[in-house]
């Protein structure tokens, strides 16, 4: 078919299907800043700057996976970050009804930057694991792993091989997996990571963010 | 780095905290942030430009952004007013939308800036008043197919990748002739041969003088009878290879036999093969004589030659129903004209027009304003009738002939403009990738200026300097820069752009090629160029990411230093993550110096580490 031929039948598709979305436009609005004052850390002034960030970027008040991935994406332009904004996304979808809204954006974010480091490492866990059965297995850590690797992208030093994100993990679970059982419980993890003192510095890293 | 996504920086920073666990060695300080930043009339600050209406009007739509309490987000303390960051142009026509109650479009606005907008407050397109809606409704379908010719286009191009079997690759050669030399020389040669082998059927004709033997004038195809063989021989090989191997290569068969392309060129190359069976057969071939007419169907082979002859084509196919109606109309006026003809003419003496379809020729050559002049009526009511036809011939004609070409028109418009778009598709896609290059020399001016800042009393000097240049970077970059090297840091890599990469690519290929090294693990030959392949290519089981390095540091790779100890990193291979000793280009020193209280712990001297460490601060000043 020529380009013609298929521009005109993109176009006469494209009438239907705009119309039908046009009257399904789905919006959110959080709840009032007072409540949200009392659920999480952050004050009034903070949750006001969040918003309005938030919602430049969505304006429909919630965020589905895919704006997700493409926001989280802009900030590693050299590798590919949606397999990570994937996880994340599970991760602040604290309801699992596949969007982010005002609500659980907040509520995430007030665990991470003001949260004690028991919660913060609990979020931590919660992300590793991906079914959220409590248990993080090698494969799980390995799918994470991979992720933050393919953030970094292909153009690095030294050149990223296939087996380092397995590397990795196998150092990470020779350090967390005390009893050897092949998978590291939320107890483990808390414990390995208060006696790390660098993964507790690192966790008081970002507390100014805001 | 879009600034729009600034304001998400905290969050992309705080989710950060999620790589702290897996992290091996200690992160870097993130920078200071030195700023800290607050019925009745309603007044609105938009970008600076004040509005103000009474709370009522804006509560009158509670299912929008400013007549519900996510207002309050926007609300100023300092100044006691809502800000938004926004266009107080289109603004404008959004609050004449709450005091009147109808919404109207610009009509010099952007479109995807007026949807925006729209979107931020929450107000729905669908209530846009009947006087701006029908524009609405098509700047949005423009934009909207504008989008969608990006995609088609990117989804074609995106097939470029290795990952083609040599079906498709043959199938896409075909398709589209500029991919490859190869494709483009068979594209030429192709319509070399279609024109020659059109110019000979022409040719042939041709009266070519007489044999001395014979008083008959030959043409040209008898006499050269051979030769003229020989030329539809090698045109009609070349047809066949090439509809042979379209059909071959051709996604689906099927589908590529009904199409008219396919149709047209096996109407070209039929009637030579027909011709090879039936020569020697004199009753059939009269009729086969006949079948060498469909030879000037080659023809159209030219249509996959030229476009302006597919949008001709296209543009008859889509204007059939004013053809059709153009068509009927005629046969209408002829048959009426040639009735009223044969009747007036039925009295005069020797007339032409001896029934009405005799009469039909009169009336076509008469409307059409030809006039051969073969047939004349000579009774004055014949003449009368025949001026009345003539003149409304030309009116029946003029009449659907404008609608197609302005048809024509428009697809060529069409057609031009997405030439232009892919044109301007190639620059866009240009500035795109300068952009992320330029913001990946950012972060590496970054990294330098950092560490040089990071590390102790050797680049105090440079220290001060590098407090200037940081000072000078704006906040938000820095704390993006500070980000990106956490995850370095995560990962034991660092990031680099395109042309170290290649350079480094190149240079490990160099060392492969000059014969590796023997050592105590097992290398397969192949795997050290596997850096330089796509990731989704399986690699063989290569191990041995120190002994690359180690090849590599012997490599004077520019700027870092060089020596590494073999024995320490062969050792510690399945140890710790052996990455860590991969950087002979140590960076904050103190990151070596806490390095090897991590390795320790695994029970594995370090003294070899703390040694090898030591060295490269030494290399350090040295930079």
């Amino acid at each position: 078919m020529t380009w013609a031929q298929r521009t005109t039948c993109s176009v006469l598709e494209q009438n239907s299907v705009e119309d039908e979305l046009e009257l399904s436009a789905v919006r959110h609005r959080p709840e009032g800043l007072e409540q949200l004052e009392a659920q999480t850390r952050f004050s009034r002034k903070e949750l006001q700057i969040l918003y309005r960030g938030f919602k430049t970027e969505c304006p429909s008040g919630i965020v589905n996976e895919d704006t997700f991935k493409d926001i989280y994406s802009q900030f590693f332009p050299q590798g590919d970050a949606s397999t990570y904004a994937h996880f994340l996304f599970n991760a602040f979808d604290t309801d699992h009804n596949g969007s982010v809204s005002f609500e659980d954006f907040v509520m995430g974010l007030s665990i991470l930057l003001r949260g004690t480091v028991q919660e913060k490492l609990n979020w931590a866990f919660n992300l590793y694991d991906i079914n959220k059965d409590g248990y993080i297995t090698k494969e799980e850590m390995l799918d994470i792993m991979k992720a933050i690797y393919d953030m970094m992208g292909k153009c690095t030093y030294p050149v990223l091989k296939e087996e380092t994100p397995r590397q990795h993990v196998e150092v990470f679970f020779q350090k967390m997996d005390k009893n050897k059982d092949g998978v590291v419980t939320i107890d483990e993890f808390i414990d390995c990571c208060q006696n790390d003192e660098n993964i507790m510095r690192s966790m008081h890293l970002f507390e100014n963010v805001l | 780095m879009a600034a729009g996504v600034a304001a998400w920086l905290p969050f992309a920073r705080a989710a950060a905290i999620g790589w702290m666990p897996v992290a091996s060695t200690p992160m870097p300080i993130p920078p200071q942030d030195k700023r800290k930043t607050k019925e009745g009339l309603i007044i609105l600050n938009v970008s600076g430009t004040k509005f103000q209406t009474w709370r009522t009007t804006l509560e009158r739509y509670p299912d929008t952004l400013l007549g519900s309490t996510e207002r309050d987000f926007f609300f100023h303390e300092e100044t006691n007013e809502y800000f938004f960051d926004r266009d107080p142009d289109i603004f404008r026509h959004i609050l004449n939308f709450y005091r009147t109650g109808k919404l109207h479009y610009p009509r010099q606005e952007c479109i995807s800036a007026y949807d925006e907008e729209l979107a931020f407050f929450g107000i729905i397109p669908e209530i846009i008043g009947d006087c701006c809606y029908e524009e609405y409704k098509d700047r949005r379908r423009e934009n909207a197919d504008r989008l969608q010719d990006d995609e088609d286009m990117d989804m074609k191009n995106d097939a470029a990748p290795v990952n083609l079997t040599f079906r498709e690759y043959l199938w896409r050669a075909f398709e589209n002739p500029h991919t490859s030399t190869l494709a483009l020389v068979f594209y030429y040669v192709t319509g070399f041969f279609i024109a020659i082998s059109v110019m000979a059927n022409v040719v042939e004709t041709v009266p070519c003088g007489t044999l001395p033997n014979r008083s008959k004038e030959l043409s040209c195809g008898d006499r050269y009878a051979l030769a003229f063989f020989c030329l539809d021989t090698a045109c009609v090989m070349i047809f066949t290879v090439e509809y042979l191997l379209r059909l071959i290569a051709a996604p689906s068969r099927y589908k590529f036999m009904k199409s008219v392309m396919s149709v047209i060129d096996v109407v070209a190359i039929m009637p030579y093969y027909i011709g090879l069976v039936m020569t020697d057969n004199d009753q059939v071939s009269g009729a086969f004589v006949t079948l060498r007419v469909f030879r000037v169907f080659r023809i159209f082979k030219f249509s996959r030659h030229s476009a302006g002859l597919r949008i001709l084509g296209y543009t008859l196919k889509s204007c059939a129903s004013e053809l059709g109606f153009l068509l009927f109309s005629l046969t209408m006026a002829i048959i009426i004209f040639a009735t009223v003809m044969f009747y007036a003419e039925k009295g005069s003496t020797a007339t032409k027009f001896t029934s009405i379809p005799a009469a039909f020729w009169y009336t076509i050559v008469t409307m059409t304003t030809l006039g051969y002049g073969d047939m004349v009526p000579k009774t004055i009511v014949g003449k009368v009738f025949g001026s009345i036809c003539s003149l409304s011939g030309v009116l029946v004609i003029a009449l659907p002939v404008p609608v197609i070409v302005s048809n024509f028109g428009r697809i060529y418009h069409q057609s031009q403009r997405a030439e232009k778009r892919r044109a301007q598709r190639k620059t866009r896609l240009a500035r795109i990738r300068a952009t992320k290059i330029r913001s990946t020399n950012a972060y590496m001016r970054y990294k330098q200026n950092g560490l040089l800042f990071d590390s102790l009393e050797e680049a105090s000097k440079e220290s001060g300097q590098a407090l200037v240049r940081k000072a000078l970077s704006p906040p938000f970059e820095s704390q993006h820069h500070h980000l990106l090297h956490c995850l370095e840091k995560i990962t034991n890599h660092e990031f680099v752009d395109e042309q170290t990469f290649q350079a480094n690519c190149i240079e490990i290929s160099v060392t492969n090629k000059s014969g590796s090294r023997a050592s105590s693990l097992s290398s397969s030959p192949h795997g050290l160029s596997s850096c330089c392949s796509r990731r989704h290519r399986k690699k063989s089981s290569f191990s041995l990411p120190s002994t690359n390095n180690q090849e590599l540091s012997t490599i004077q790779i520019r700027e870092r230093p060089v020596t590494n100890s073999r024995s320490s990193l062969n050792a510690k291979l399945d140890e710790t993550v052996p990455l860590k000793c991969d950087k002979p280009y140590i960076t904050p020193s103190m990151v070596s110096l806490s390095a090897p209280v991590v390795t320790s712990s695994d029970g594995d001297g370090s003294t070899t580490t703390s040694a090898y460490f030591q060295s490269n601060i030494v290399r350090v000043s040295a930079l």
